[in-house]
C-alpha cells in the first residue's frame, strides 16, 4: 500500500537550499530594518541631504530603501553561505592522515 | 556526507500530495483557517469614526490602531509588541510545542486554503497523482485550468488586502476599478500576491524545512514535559498488516497495521513513527488519520496521539515548571510595561533646535538672547492649545510666541515656530541647561518638557 511517492520524499538540491534560504532570511531581516530605518528617518528628509531637486515622495522613498536593504542583506548572506559552503576541508583529513 | 555537487545539482524535490483526512484535528484546523484568514481578509474593511479602524498610513507617516493614532515616535511600543510576540512564541512553544506551525503560522493556514481549491479543482489525493502523470487532454487543461484560476483570483484578492492595510481600503477599490491605482501600490499588491501563490501553492512544506528559521530553533524551548505529537511505540509494534477478524494477540502483532495513512496525509511528507522530526509542524493529521483506522480496527484511538516525552515513559508530566515560570513572568512583566506606558502616554511632541549659527546676541538693555526653533506635535485628533514655557535660569523669559506664550495646533499637526529666550546678562554667562516645556490648556497633566542649551558670554 505504500506509495512511492513518500519514501524519502527527496530534498531540495543544497544550492536550491542555499538561494532560497539566503533570499528569504534577508527579506525577512530587510522588512525589520526598513521598518526601523523608516521610523526613525522620514524619507522626504533624507532626499534633500542627496539632491534638493530630488523629490520622489514617501512611497518611492520607502520601496528604495527596502530593496536596499534587501540587496545589502543578500549580499551579506549570500557571500557568508558561499564562504562557508565552499571552505577547504583540508584541516580535517590532515588530521585524519 | 554530501554527495558530489554534480550528483545533487539536479536534484529537484519530489512533489508532496498531502491526502485530505477528516477529524477533530482537521477541524481544528479548518477553524482556525477561516477564523485567522477571515480576519485578515475583514479587519481593513471595518470603520471606525469614519475612518479606517486599523490603517498604517505609510504616506501619511501615522497609524491608527482603532481609536489610537501612533507616530514614528511611538516606534518603541511596536518595537515592544514584537517582543512580546516573540516571547509568547516561546512560552507557548515550550508549553505546547508547534502549535503556530500547525495551526495559526500564515504559511500554514494559506497552503491550506490552496490545498482546498486544489482538492475541488483536481480531486483527492489519487485523482491528483493520476493526473499529474496524464498526458495533457481536455480535462487536465480544465481542472489545471480553473485550479490557477482560482490560485491567482485568491493571491491577487489577497495582495489586494495586504495594501489595504497601507491604503485606505476602500478608495483602493475604486481606484482599481478606475485604473487610476498608484504604481507602487500596484507593485506592491502584485508583490504579495506573487509570494502568497508561490509561498502557499508552490513551496508549500519546504518553505518549513529549509527557509524557517523558528523551525529550525524551536526545539531549544522543548523539554520533555512539552506537548509533541507521537506514535506510541510500545503499543504499535511489531506493526504488520492483518485481517479485521485477526486476534492480533495470537498473531503476535502491536496496533500498527502499517497501513501508511500516517504518512500520506502528512503535508511534510515524513513519517511519524520514526519518531519526533523537525520537519513536523505538528498539525495532527496524522492523529486523524491513525484515529480514523483504529476505529475501523476496533482497537482504542490514541496510537497517534499528544502527548508528552515524559507521558510516553510512563512518567509525571509537569505543566508548571521553571521554564514556564520565567517565560511567563517576563512576558507578564512587558506586558504591564507596555500597557502602562500606553495608557499614560502624554499625546504631545516636542523638538527644540537650537540656532546653530550664532552663539547669542547682545540687545540693547543688557539682555542677552538666544534663538531656537521649537516644534509641537499634536498627536491627538483634535486641535488643542498648548503653553509654551521656558525655565532653569533666574528672569529667563520668551519672544516670539505670541499672545500669553500660547501655541493653536490642528488635530494630527506640526507647528514649527522660532522662538527666542531672553536672559539678564548679570545671570547668563556660558553654557547653561534650560527646560522649554509644552503644557496643554484643556488638561495640565498633559504636558512634557525638553533640555536645550542656553548660551552667554564668558566672563
Amino acid at each position: 500500500m505504500i506509495s512511492e511517492e513518500y519514501r524519502g520524499a527527496k530534498q531540495w538540491s543544497r544550492d536550491k537550499q542555499a538561494v532560497f534560504t539566503v533570499v528569504w532570511i534577508s527579506f525577512l531581516v530587510a522588512a525589520v530594518g526598513t521598518m526601523v530605518f523608516f521610523a526613525l528617518f522620514d524619507p522626504v528628509d533624507l532626499t534633500g541631504i542627496f539632491d534638493d531637486d530630488l523629490d520622489i515622495g514617501r512611497d518611492a522613498g520607502y520601496a528604495a530603501g527596502f530593496f536596499f536593504f534587501w540587496v545589502l542583506c543578500a549580499l551579506c548572506s549570500g557571500v557568508t553561505a558561499y564562504l562557508v559552503r565552499t571552505a577547504p576541508k583540508r584541516d580535517a583529513k590532515h588530521r585524519e592522515q | 556526507m554530501n554527495k558530489p555537487q554534480s550528483a545533487s545539482m539536479y536534484e529537484s524535490a519530489k512533489k508532496i500530495y498531502p491526502r485530505e483526512i477528516g477529524g477533530r484535528f482537521a477541524n481544528l484546523s479548518k477553524i482556525a483557517t477561516v477564523t485567522l484568514l477571515g480576519l485578515f481578509y475583514a479587519v481593513p474593511w471595518l470603520n471606525w469614526d469614519e475612518r479606517q479602524a486599523i490603517l498604517f498610513d505609510l504616506p501619511a507617516r501615522k497609524f491608527y490602531l482603532v481609536g489610537l493614532t501612533l507616530w514614528p515616535q511611538d516606534f518603541p511600543y511596536l518595537a515592544l509588541l514584537l517582543i512580546i510576540a516573540a516571547l509568547s512564541l516561546f512560552f507557548f512553544t515550550a508549553l505546547a510545542g508547534r502549535l503556530w506551525c500547525g495551526f495559526a503560522c500564515p504559511q500554514t493556514v494559506w497552503t491550506e486554503i490552496f490545498i482546498w481549491m486544489e482538492q475541488w479543482t483536481e480531486g483527492t489525493r489519487s485523482q491528483r497523482m493520476k493526473l499529474d502523470k496524464a498526458p495533457w487532454s481536455w480535462n487536465k487543461l480544465r481542472r489545471k485550468g480553473s485550479k490557477q484560476f482560482l490560485w491567482i483570483t485568491f493571491s491577487m484578492w489577497t495582495g489586494f488586502t495586504f495594501v489595504g492595510y497601507f491604503t485606505p481600503v476602500r478608495e483602493l477599490g475604486t481606484e482599481i476599478i478606475a485604473w487610476t491605482i498608484s504604481g507602487w501600490t500596484l507593485f506592491w499588491g502584485l508583490f504579495y500576491g506573487f509570494a502568497t501563490y508561490g509561498n502557499a501553492g508552490y513551496m508549500r512544506e519546504q518553505v518549513c524545512k529549509y527557509m524557517c528559521p523558528y523551525a529550525r530553533f524551536q526545539s531549544a524551548m522543548f523539554d520533555k514535559d512539552t506537548l509533541i505529537i507521537s506514535y506510541d511505540e510500545n503499543r504499535g509494534e511489531p506493526r504488520g498488516g492483518r485481517k479485521r477478524s485477526v486476534d492480533r494477540n495470537e498473531a503476535g502483532l502491536g496496533d500498527c497495521i502499517d497501513c501508511h495513512l500516517c504518512v500520506q496525509v502528512c503535508p511534510t511528507g515524513i513519517d511519524i513513527r520514526e519518531g519526533l522530526q523537525y520537519e513536523c509542524i505538528a498539525c495532527a493529521a496524522c492523529i486523524d488519520a491513525c484515529d480514523s483506522i483504529m476505529d475501523k480496527m476496533d482497537y482504542p484511538r490514541g496510537l497517534v496521539r499528544y502527548t508528552t516525552e515524559h507521558a510516553v515513559h510512563s512518567e509525571t508530566t509537569h505543566v508548571l515548571r521553571p521554564r514556564m515560570f520565567v517565560y511567563g513572568t517576563l512576558l507578564l512583566v512587558l506586558i504591564a510595561g507596555l500597557v502602562t506606558s500606553m495608557a499614560t502616554r502624554t499625546p504631545i511632541i516636542l523638538d527644540v533646535i537650537r540656532d546653530r549659527n550664532s552663539l547669542y546676541r547682545e540687545l540693547p538693555g543688557d539682555v542677552i538672547e538666544n534663538i531656537y526653533t521649537i516644534k509641537v506635535i499634536n498627536q491627538s485628533d483634535q486641535a488643542r492649545s498648548f503653553v509654551v514655557g521656558v525655565s532653569g535660569v533666574d528672569g529667563i523669559s520668551l519672544d516670539g510666541v505670541g499672545d500669553g506664550n500660547i501655541v493653536h495646533v490642528d488635530g494630527g499637526g506640526v507647528l514649527s515656530l522660532p522662538v527666542r529666550a531672553r536672559v539678564h546678562r548679570d545671570n547668563a554667562y556660558g553654557i547653561m541647561v534650560i527646560q522649554f516645556s509644552v503644557t496643554a490648556t484643556d488638561d495640565e497633566s498633559d504636558s512634557i518638557h525638553e533640555d536645550s542649551r542656553f548660551l552667554g558670554p564668558t566672563p
